[in-house]
Order: C-alpha cells, then sequence, then structure tokens
C-alpha cells in the first residue's frame, strides 16, 4: 500500500491526509479527555497511530514546518468546535473568529504550497529541456 | 519553576518527535522508535506541568513551541522554503491556536 501512494503525485491528496491527520486529532484528543472504557480507549489509541501514520506520508511531499502547524491548527480548532457542539462548552463569539483566522492561515499555506510545486516542476522540466 | 522547565523540555522533546515524522518518511534508521518515545516523553512531561500551570496555558505554550520549533527545524534542517508569505500563514496559524487554547 505504501508503495502505491508513493507513486501518486497528487499534491491534493497529500493535504487531504494532513486534514484527516487534523480530524483525527479531534477524536483523539476528546478520547484522551473522555473515554472511560476499554473500546473507547481502544478507539482513542488506534486515532493517535492512524493519524501519525498519515502525517508521516504526507510528510513526503509535504515541508514538516507547514505540516504540523496545520496539523496541530485544525486539531485545535476542530477540538474547540467539539467541545462547543457535542461536550456542551459554552459558545463564544471569539473562539469562531480565531477559528476562522486558523482557517486562512491553513489556506494561504495550501495555496503558497501549490505555486511552490508549480514554479520547482516548471524548472525541473525546463532542466529535462537543456 | 521545575514545572515551567518541564514544559519547555516538553514542547523541545515534541518538536524532536516531529523531526523523525520527516526521518520516518525518509525511511531513516530507528525513526520509528525515536517518534513514539520522544511524543511519548513530551505528553507525560506535558501532563506534569498542567498540575502547576493553568491547562490552557500548558496546552498553548506547548503548541507555541512545536509549531515555532517545526517551522524553524524545517527550514534549517531540511531546507524548506523561508519565504515571508509562508511564515506569515505559520504565524497566523500560530496565533489563533494560541488564542483558541488561552480562551477555551
Amino acid at each position: 500500500m505504501l508503495q502505491e501512494l508513493e507513486g501518486t503525485n497528487s499534491m491534493n491528496l497529500n493535504w487531504s491526509f494532513v486534514l484527516l491527520a487534523g480530524i483525527l486529532e479531534v477524536f483523539w484528543v476528546s478520547g484522551l479527555k473522555h473515554a472511560t472504557n476499554t473500546f473507547e480507549w481502544g478507539i482513542t489509541i488506534g486515532a493517535i497511530a492512524v493519524s501519525f501514520f498519515l502525517l508521516t506520508l504526507a510528510s513526503k511531499k509535504l515541508p514538516i514546518g507547514t505540516l504540523y502547524a496545520v496539523f496541530a491548527g485544525i486539531g485545535t480548532a476542530g477540538t474547540v468546535l467539539a467541545e462547543m457542539l457535542v461536550f456542551g462548552e459554552p459558545f463564544n463569539l471569539m473562539k469562531i473568529v480565531l477559528i476562522g483566522t486558523l482557517l486562512c492561515g491553513v489556506i494561504g499555506l495550501k495555496v503558497l504550497n501549490s505555486k511552490e510545486e508549480k514554479a520547482v516542476s516548471e524548472f525541473e522540466a525546463q532542466e529535462v529541456v537543456v | 519553576m521545575i514545572y515551567w522547565f518541564a514544559l519547555i523540555v516538553a514542547g523541545v522533546f515534541e518538536v524532536i518527535g516531529v523531526m523523525n515524522v520527516k526521518r520516518l518518511a525518509d525511511k531513516q534508521k530507528n525513526a520509528l522508535v525515536f517518534m513514539i518515545v520522544f511524543f511519548g516523553i513530551s505528553f507525560l512531561l506535558l501532563s506534569y506541568a498542567m498540575k502547576e500551570i493553568p491547562m490552557g496555558m500548558a496546552y498553548a505554550i506547548w503548541t507555541g513551541i512545536g509549531t515555532v520549533g517545526s517551522a524553524l527545524m524545517g527550514m534549517y534542517l531540511f531546507g524548506e522554503p523561508r519565504s515571508w508569505t509562508r511564515l506569515t500563514c505559520i504565524a497566523v496559524i500560530l496565533a489563533s491556536a494560541v488564542g483558541l487554547k488561552l480562551i477555551a
């Protein structure tokens, strides 16, 4: 399976790995806080393992600095949302604003990364011609 | 004082854990073991620090060290882009995440 995934060059695939890793982070952070029985702890540990496995896959192609900022950011925003929506924490406008600015940063990194990738592949294409 | 020291070491170990995510992707020796050990110790030290330092603040500082440290590590160790636009985006994510952890 690893070999197959290495063969795919799609950057979007790598970005979806990071997003999925961040979403799983929400589950395991909630699990660490709220898990009470063996089954819930099992799911929590499994989510931690899969989430780091996805990070490793994505770090083959994406800069690790970008990757970790996005992973930690999505995890934080998602956890705050989950606490409000699922676990009944009080709703707070400031939280929503900060989640918004955080997503702007994530989208910015994604756009920049696509541009850098494009520049690099164009550069490599020219090298081949020379 | 010892709690703050534990928190800072937790942040540094987190960055070393992140470094081993990259090393694992590059198929370097023992990366998986290092990743588990460093993240594991980092979490233990974080929860120890939370005995004395308020949870939101401890978590915010830990995330801050991890994000800034990983960005710097990427640039100095793995030659990742240093454009100011990229650093601005990372700073925006960092500021929002720290803010969320402080008020949550």
